[in-house]
C-alpha cells in the first residue's frame, strides 16, 4: 500500500524507471521460463539446459546494473521525499530498504506478468511450434518457476540496496568531494592494459598467424577465434573501460585550457568534475554498444548464418538497460548541479550560456565514448573475422 | 507612470507586492536606498527579507509596484535586461556560499568579471586582489569542497565585491558562521562599501548585526510598518564606528 501511495507522486522520470525495470524483468523472465520449458520437454540429461540458463545471466546482470544506478540516483533526485521520510523517522537503513523494495517490486511485477502469460499459453493455446519451448504436455512442478522468477526481484533488490547511499542526502550527511581526480596508478594501469591488449591482438593477427587454427567456439553464432585474440580483446576492453574516466577528466581539462571564455571554463571544469560519476555508466554503455554492433555486423555479413531470436533480444535488452543507466546517472548529476546553476543564474549568467556550456560538455563526453566504443568495436571485429 | 525618484536614491521601490505560488511574501513594501549607504533590513525569519532582496536585485519580477535603479525602471525590464543588470551593476552574497563546486576559489571570484566581459588578466588580478583582502589567498587554487565553511563564505564575499558593483545585496551573509567570523565578514563588507562608495543592502534577522548599518528598516510580515522615507536612523553607529 505504501508503494501505491508513492506512485501517486510519480513524475515522468520515476515512471520511466519503473517501466524500464518491469519490462526488462518481464523479458528476462521469458528467457528463464523458456529455459524451464525446454528442460521439461527435453529428455533428461540433455546438455543444453545449463547453457540456456547461462544465457539468462547477461540480461540479469544488466538489470542489476540499471537498478543499482537508478537506486543511487533516487535520493538525490527526490530530496523532498528523503526529507519527508527522515522527518517521519526513517533512518538510512529503512530508506535503503524502501528504495530496494521499490525496484524489487517492479522486477517482481514484470516477472509475474510473464509467468501468467506462460501459464495461459501452456493451456493448449500455443501452437505446436511453441509447444517444446513451453514444455507443454509435461506437468509443471510449481516450485521451479517460482524459484527461477525469485531471481529477478532478488537481483534487482540486492543491487539497489548495495548501491544506494542514503547517508549523503540526510540532514547532516557528509557530501563527498565528487570532483576528486583520478590517481596516476589507476590511469597508468588503464593505459598499460589498453596498449598491452591491442599489441597482443595485433600480434595474433600478424600475417604469419593466418594459418593459426581458430579453435575457440564463441556463443551466439559468432564463429570461432583463438585464445590470444580473445585474451587481447578482453584486456584491451578492460583497459579502455578503466580509461574512460581519466579520458573524460582530461578532455575537460583540455576544454578549459588557455584563456577560456566563461562557457568553455564551465564546460571543461564541469566535465572534469563529473568524470568520476560518469565514467562507469558511460564505459558500460560504450562496451555494450560496441559488442552489440560488432555482433550485428557479423550476423548480417554476406554469407553469414544470422542468429536466433534469443541473442538479438538479449542485445536489445542489454543496450536498453545501459542507456537507462546512463540516463539515471545524468538525472542524478543534473539534480546535483542545481545549486551551482542557481548560483550562476543569480550572478546574471544567461540560461543560453549555461545551455551552451552543457552542450559543449556533452559533445566532449560523447566524443570520448565514441572513441573508446569505436576502438572496442574495431578490436572485436578483428577478433571475429 | 510616476516620476523618477530623487537623484540621491540609487535604488527605490514603491508599493511592491510579491507572492510565491499564492503565498504572499511582500504585501506592500516601499523602500528607498541612498547612494553609498549601508542599509539594514531586519525582521524575523519568513518576514519577506529574502524576497525583498530578490525583488530589489532584479532576480524576481514583482507582481505589482515599482522598482527603480539609478532613475531607470527595473520592474519593466525583460529577463535578459534583468540578467544584464545583475551582471553589471549588482553583487550578491547569500546565507550559503553557493559557489560553483567544480571551479577553484580563484575562478569562482573571477567568474562574474568574466561573465561581464572583462578581460582574462583583469578578471584574475581583481580576483587575486580580493582573495588577499579577505585573507583566503592560500585557498585560491582549491575547490570549495576542500575548504571549510568560513573560507567558502569569504570567497562568496570576494566574488560579490570583485566586480565593484554599484549595489551589494547581502542576504543574511553571516548565517553559516560563528561569532568572530560573523564580525569579520561584516566588517569587510561594510569597509569595502565605504572605501569604494558601494551601496550595501544587508538583510539580517539578528538586531545585533544591524549595528553595522547607517540606517535600519524593519520588515514585519511582508510590510514596512512606516512610510519608506527615512524611517528611523538607528543609533547611527555604535561608538567606535
Amino acid at each position: 500500500m505504501f508503494y501505491l501511495r508513492l506512485v501517486r507522486g510519480y513524475r515522468v522520470l520515476d515512471l520511466g524507471r519503473w517501466l524500464l525495470t518491469a519490462t526488462a524483468a518481464a523479458v528476462v523472465a521469458a528467457f528463464l521460463l523458456r529455459a524451464l520449458g525446454r528442460a521439461l520437454s527435453d529428455p533428461p540429461g540433455a546438455h543444453a539446459t545449463l547453457e540456456r540458463l547461462l544465457w539468462c545471466l547477461p540480461p540479469l546482470l544488466a538489470i542489476g546494473w540499471f537498478t543499482a544506478i537508478a537506486a543511487r540516483a533516487l535520493p538525490t533526485q527526490r530530496p523532498e521525499r528523503m526529507a519527508g521520510l527522515t522527518a517521519a523517522g526513517a533512518g538510512p537503513r529503512w530508506i535503503r530498504l524502501l528504495i530496494a523494495g521499490e525496484l524489487a517490486l517492479a522486477c517482481a511485477l514484470g516477472a509475474v506478468a510473464t509467468l501468467l502469460l506462460f501459464l495461459v499459453l501452456r493451456n493448449n493455446i500455443a501452437g505446436p511450434s511453441l509447444a517444446p519451448e513451453l514444455g507443454m504436455g509435461v506437468p509443471l512442478p510449481p516450485a521451479a518457476p517460482v524459484a527461477l522468477l525469485a531471481l529477478l526481484p532478488l537481483a534487482g533488490g540486492l543491487a539497489a540496496a548495495a548501491a544506494v547511499r542514503p547517508g549523503e542526502r540526510l540532514p547532516g550527511g557528509e557530501e563527498p568531494d565528487r570532483a576528486r581526480h583520478f590517481g596516476p596508478v589507476r590511469t597508468s594501469a588503464a593505459v598499460l592494459l589498453t596498449i598491452g591488449g591491442i599489441l597482443t591482438e595485433l600480434y595474433a593477427l600478424r600475417p604469419a598467424a593466418a594459418y593459426d587454427p581458430r579453435t575457440l567456439g564463441l556463443p551466439a553464432d559468432l564463429g570461432h577465434t583463438n585464445a590470444a585474440l580473445l585474451g587481447g580483446w578482453a584486456v584491451a576492453t578492460l583497459g579502455l573501460a578503466l580509461l574512460t574516466g581519466p579520458l573524460l577528466a582530461g578532455t575537460g581539462w583540455l576544454l578549459a585550457l588557455g584563456r577560456p571564455s566563461p562557457q568553455r571554463l564551465l564546460a571543461g571544469r564541469g566535465l572534469t568534475g563529473a568524470a568520476r560519476e560518469l565514467s562507469a555508466p558511460l564505459a558500460m554503455l560504450a562496451f555494450t554498444v560496441a559488442v552489440v554492433l560488432t555482433s550485428v555486423r557479423h550476423w548480417v555479413a554476406p554469407g553469414a548464418e544470422g542468429t536466433g531470436l534469443l541473442p538479438a533480444a538479449e542485445a536489445l535488452l542489454t543496450t536498453g538497460c545501459m542507456v537507462g543507466a546512463v540516463l539515471a546517472r545524468l538525472a542524478e548529476l543534473r539534480a546535483l548541479r542545481r545549486p551551482g546553476s542557481t548560483a550562476l543564474l543569480r550572478l546574471g549568467a544567461s540560461p543560453r550560456l549555461l545551455f551552451g556550456a552543457a552542450m559543449l560538455r556533452w559533445a566532449a563526453a560523447g566524443s570520448v565514448v565514441l572513441a573508446t566504443g569505436a576502438l572496442t568495436a574495431v578490436l572485436g571485429a578483428g577478433m571475429l573475422t | 507612470m510616476s516620476a523618477a525618484p530623487p537623484d540621491n536614491d540609487v535604488l527605490w521601490a514603491r508599493g511592491i507586492v510579491k507572492s510565491h505560488q499564492g503565498t504572499p511574501a511582500l504585501r506592500d513594501v516601499s523602500i528607498a536606498v541612498r547612494e553609498g549607504e549601508v542599509l539594514a533590513i531586519t525582521g524575523a525569519r519568513g518576514c519577506g527579507k529574502s524576497t525583498l532582496l530578490g525583488c530589489l536585485s532584479a532576480l524576481l519580477p514583482v507582481d505589482s509596484g515599482e522598482v527603480w535603479f539609478n532613475s531607470s525602471p527595473v520592474h519593466t525590464l525583460s529577463r535578459a535586461g534583468r540578467e544584464k543588470l545583475r551582471r553589471d551593476r549588482f553583487g550578491f552574497v547569500g546565507s550559503q556560499p553557493h559557489l560553483v563546486p567544480e571551479l577553484t576559489a580563484r575562478e569562482n571570484v573571477a567568474l562574474p568579471l568574466l561573465l561581464a566581459g572583462a578581460g582574462h588578466k583583469a578578471s584574475y588580478s581583481a580576483a587575486d586582489d580580493w582573495l588577499e583582502r579577505l585573507d583566503v589567498t592560500d585557498s585560491a587554487k582549491r575547490r570549495p569542497a576542500e575548504l571549510v565553511q568560513s573560507q567558502r563564505q569569504r570567497i562568496a564575499v570576494a566574488r560579490a565585491l570583485a566586480p565593484l558593483p554599484r549595489v551589494v545585496f547581502a542576504d543574511d551573509p553571516t548565517a553559516p558562521l560563528h561569532r568572530e567570523a560573523q564580525d569579520q565578514v561584516l566588517r569587510i563588507l561594510t569597509s569595502a562599501a565605504r572605501s569604494h562608495q558601494l551601496t550595501l543592502v544587508l538583510a539580517t534577522h539578528d538586531p545585533e548585526l544591524a549595528k553595522y548599518a547607517d540606517r535600519t528598516v524593519a520588515l514585519v510580515d511582508g510590510r514596512t510598518p512606516a512610510p519608506a522615507t527615512p524611517v528611523r536612523r538607528a543609533a547611527a553607529v555604535v561608538a567606535g564606528q
